[in-house]
């Protein structure tokens, strides 16, 4: 295959366990299931699921931090692991968290390390720092130490951190997570408009942000429990469901909302509850058709305290199509025998 | 990587351990005044015991009664090397609560590099407090003194003593990953040093301890540093000693290595690299 068809990710089958605890005790999670996925180079893709999917474990595993237990990874054609240094050399990574870099030591410090690791040195080195800094909005505080930074500075080092070695494949874990709205747009702009449009970057973006996923990538990966459920568009997972309606009803406390799922016409319930209060979501080609029965269920089980039709967003279609929230934490999701 | 860009690799490590270990400078200050003023209270005890700073009894099983010398050189050379056992084995486990770690293993330098780097930055920092310590202890009225013809043999055992610590330390590092803690083991480890290797008594006095103490490399440098600096022999059987602490060198490294690399795929096995 010619070098540039070569897609620049290839995902194959890819199974990651987690073993817990000892003897009797002893657990197994499966925490990705036979995950593929192949990304051409220059694209923007997005990985979407809830908390505890196995977004961070894939990512982690095509960063070689992790070795997978079955399936096999490749970097522009070359396996993660049989040829690793070749693959780490054209991997960015960043995770989320501010706990990724020195406090101790200013952005510069911190660039001029992880640039000798990468291999990249003297005025090359320097070059390149100066460009990321200079990018990024760092120079006036490229000499203070980490720990004077807010956490929007810090994650832009991050990202500085990430693209230092110019690698061809960048891997982004939940980049905004955690960030005010302000770096938050920073952020996702400079991964659209810098490093994809202008660079041509390939990017793998995790996010459990609708807004982000729909805003930023080509395509995007379904992911919950450890599968990946989909990959299309955007635009193709809006048409999917069409003609459907979202009823959203948020009620004091945690009614059963098993029953719901039994209603005519009704195709999905999804359940949500946080600070005493459960958002309920019920999916129905004709939301208004199941509102009075909606409520006869759910009178007795609190108080109602408001009620939406709404047409869908991506977020519903991620309900539609695998019947759990993106709010939901979904971790320790699926216990494999020994 | 290139030999070049891994020795850049070494050098980014070196700069960066130094200049996060004396951004906290009462660290430097405690290496350097705690392990001397640990050793008095025994020195002391020992007075209190004898009734002076001289035993006969101590003579007949070391050939110097001059027992606070004695204790003295087996506190220098243990701080040498237990603060690098310290420094290395734990610095592992520092970068996972830095949060850095998982950044150490993605990148294409292998951790090993990055050890390396840390193992030099330890040893530059650790040869200056224990330096420091030296001067002063040459200074009071101990019976210690340094000449050239004392320092250069003793600078040799010294080196070869880290070289073999410094493998046991990069193996301890891997445990370090795996186990997730560092400070019960080498405490453990300080102890089961102290008790096998005549650091603060003779060994000789225990058969047990005698025996055992022939195992480890600490014994082997403290009897040929003390023959030097304390009993001023010259013929201490230098290269015998040299010879013995090599091979002991060459199996440290060698298992130290292995041992690393394979509990440094386990971590990644089980997923555990960052975890702290």
């Amino acid at each position: 295959m010619k070098e540039e068809l070569t897609p620049a990710l290839e995902v194959q089958s890819v199974v990651k366990n987690f073993r817990r605890g000892r003897g009797l005790k002893r657990k197994i999670t499966r925490a990705v299931d036979g995950a593929t996925l192949t990304l051409p180079r220059g694209e923007l893709f997005g990985l979407l699921g809830p908390n505890g999917a196995g977004k961070t474990t894939l990512v982690r595993c095509i960063a070689t931090l992790l070795i997978p237990d079955a399936g096999t990874i490749k970097v522009l054609g070359h396996d993660a692991f049989k040829d690793s240094l070749y693959c780490r050399q054209r991997i960015g990574l960043l995770t989320s968290g501010e706990r990724t870099l020195y406090w101790k030591l200013s952005a510069r410090d911190n660039l001029n390390f992880f640039a000798a690791l990468y291999g990249l040195t003297g005025k090359a080195r320097d070059r390149r720092i100066d460009y990321l800094i200079e990018l990024l909005g760092l120079k006036e505080v490229e000499r203070d130490r980490l720990e004077r930074y807010s956490s929007g500075m810090k994650q832009k080092v991050s990202l500085a951190r990430a693209i230092l070695h110019d690698p061809e494949l960048i891997l982004l874990d939940e980049p905004s997570l955690g960030l005010d709205p302000q770096f938050a747009r920073f952020i996702r702009q400079f991964i659209k408009d810098e490093l994809n449009r202008k660079q041509g970057k390939t990017i793998l973006l995790t996010t459990h942000y609708m807004d982000e996923a729909d805003e930023l990538c080509r395509r995007i990966a379904f992911i919950n429990k450890g599968r990946i459920v989909n990959v299309k568009t955007p635009e193709q997972y809006k048409r999917d469901i069409p003609h459907t309606e979202v009823l959203e009803i948020r009620l004091q406390g945690q009614p059963d909302a098993a029953p719901l799922q039994a209603l005519p016409g009704v195709e999905r319930v999804a359940s949500d509850f946080k600070d005493g209060v459960t958002t309920l979501k019920v999916v129905a080609p004709r939301a208004e058709a199941v509102l009075s029965e909606a409520i006869e269920h759910l009178r007795k089980g609190g108080r109602i305290l408001g009620i939406d039709i709404k047409q869908p967003t991506l977020e519903d279609v991620f309900l539609y199509v695998t019947g759990t929230s993106l709010g939901a934490d979904t971790a320790e999701h699926k216990p494999v025998a020994e | 990587m290139s030999l070049t860009a891994t020795a850049a690799a070494i050098r980014a490590e070196m700069v960066k351990t130094i200049r996060i270990y004396f951004s906290y400078p009462v660290i430097v200050v405690f290496w350097a005044i705690f392990p001397v003023l640990w050793v008095l209270p025994f020195l002391f005890q020992g007075k209190a015991l004898v009734g002076s700073y001289d035993s006969a009894a101590f003579e007949r099983l070391t050939g110097s009664g001059n027992y606070m010398a004695f204790i003295l050189i087996g506190a220098m050379v243990s701080n040498f090397v237990f603060s690098g056992l310290w420094g290395v084995g734990n610095s592992l486990r520092e970068e996972t609560y830095w949060g850095t770690m998982e950044y150490i293993i993605a990148s294409p330098t292998h951790p090993l590099v990055v050890l390396i780097g840390k193992t030099l930055a330890e040893a530059a920092v650790t040869t200056c407090i224990v330096a420091l310590q030296a001067t002063i202890i040459s200074l009071l009225p101990f019976g210690i003194s340094f000449t050239v013809a004392k320092v250069l043999p003793v600078l040799l055992l010294v080196a070869l003593l880290m070289v073999g610590f410094y493998g046991f330390a990069i193996a301890f590092a891997g445990f370090t990953l795996l186990i997730k803690e560092a400070h019960g083991w080498v405490h453990t480890l300080e102890w089961v040093f102290f008790l096998f290797s005549p650091i603060r008594y003779p060994v000789q006095v225990n058969i047990i301890t005698e025996f055992v103490s022939k195992l480890i490399p600490l014994t082997w440098a403290l009897v040929a540093i003390r023959a030097i600096i304390l009993l001023n022999q010259r013929d201490v059987g230098l290269w015998n000693i040299v010879g013995i602490l090599l091979a002991m060198d060459a199996a440290l490294l060698v298992g130290g290595y292995f041992t690393f690399v394979a509990l440094e795929r386990k971590t990644r096995r089980d997923g555990t690299v960052g975890m702290h």
